[in-house]
């Protein structure tokens, strides 16, 4: 199978995952019971299904001949560490607009 | 899990100064990014640089309010790393007159589709370890 790798915003961009994850927030649950869900091929559900364990949203594991998918923090930590790239972003932007207005009114 | 950016600055000068920067290309190069903004309402502009050196745009915008000297907002997608699917989010100005000067607000949020998924992420710890457990029952 060709592993498809998405960073955490292209997964989550993605209605259906969204859905997803939002129905194994609740539970963990079987690709088959998962798949039960949604309008689609049992096979575009397993491709969504292989983007979000590549990118740690969630973790899979045989149990029997079931396979349960459960949600996993990886994929939301990357999702945080870019909120909080953008607040260190913006901090350091309004420091730099302090400066230059210090300097305007030091300068008057 | 956090899921907006709040910011909140004192400056010396007045709101109409304040807003300038906030506002004027020419002063927005200076210490945001580069940008071709205009202050109307539904105009498209970007922001260059900085975020990365490649050169192309850091984030696509569109200007989705303004009142003059008290609030500015526009939309804000910016790319992702891998940056074929971009996500949107909005970037709220609110400017406050004080006696000594003015209190500017800063509010980025509505990273695309953060908000459903992760209001249930509080509760998915829990769950979690409630299946890691089941997990376990079903292994011995």
């Amino acid at each position: 199978m060709t592993t498809q790798t998405l960073d955490a915003f292209q997964v989550i961009a993605d209605p259906s995952r969204r859905q997803m994850m939002q129905l194994l927030s609740k539970d963990s649950m079987t690709i088959n019971a998962l798949a039960e869900n949604f309008d689609m091929s049992r096979p575009a559900v397993s491709k969504h299904i292989r983007i979000m364990y590549n990118a740690g949203f969630i973790s899979i594991k045989d149990i029997g001949r079931e396979r349960y998918c459960t949600l996993k923090q990886d994929g939301f930590n990357e999702l945080q560490d870019f909120i909080n790239y953008f607040d260190k972003f913006w901090e350091n932007k309004l420091k730099k607009l302090e400066n230059l207005l210090n300097n305007k009114a030091k300068a008057k | 899990m956090r899921k907006e950016i709040k910011k909140t600055w004192q400056f010396s000068q007045s709101p109409q100064e304040v807003w300038e920067y906030l506002t004027r290309p020419e002063l927005l190069e200076q210490w945001l990014m580069k940008t071709n903004f205009q202050p109307i309402v539904g105009y498209k502009f970007y922001f260059i640089g900085n975020c990365d050196d490649s050169g192309k745009a850091a984030a696509q915008c569109e200007v989705l309010e303004i009142k003059p000297y008290t609030q500015l907002s526009y939309s804000w997608q910016a790319n992702s790393v891998y940056d074929s699917m971009p996500f949107n989010s909005k970037v709220v100005w609110t400017l406050i007159p004080k006696e000594n000067g003015t209190e500017l607000q800063l509010v980025h949020t509505g990273f695309t589709g953060l908000d459903d998924v992760i209001a249930h992420n509080d509760g998915w710890t829990r769950i979690g370890n409630n299946i890691a457990a089941f997990f376990n029952t079903v292994k011995q």
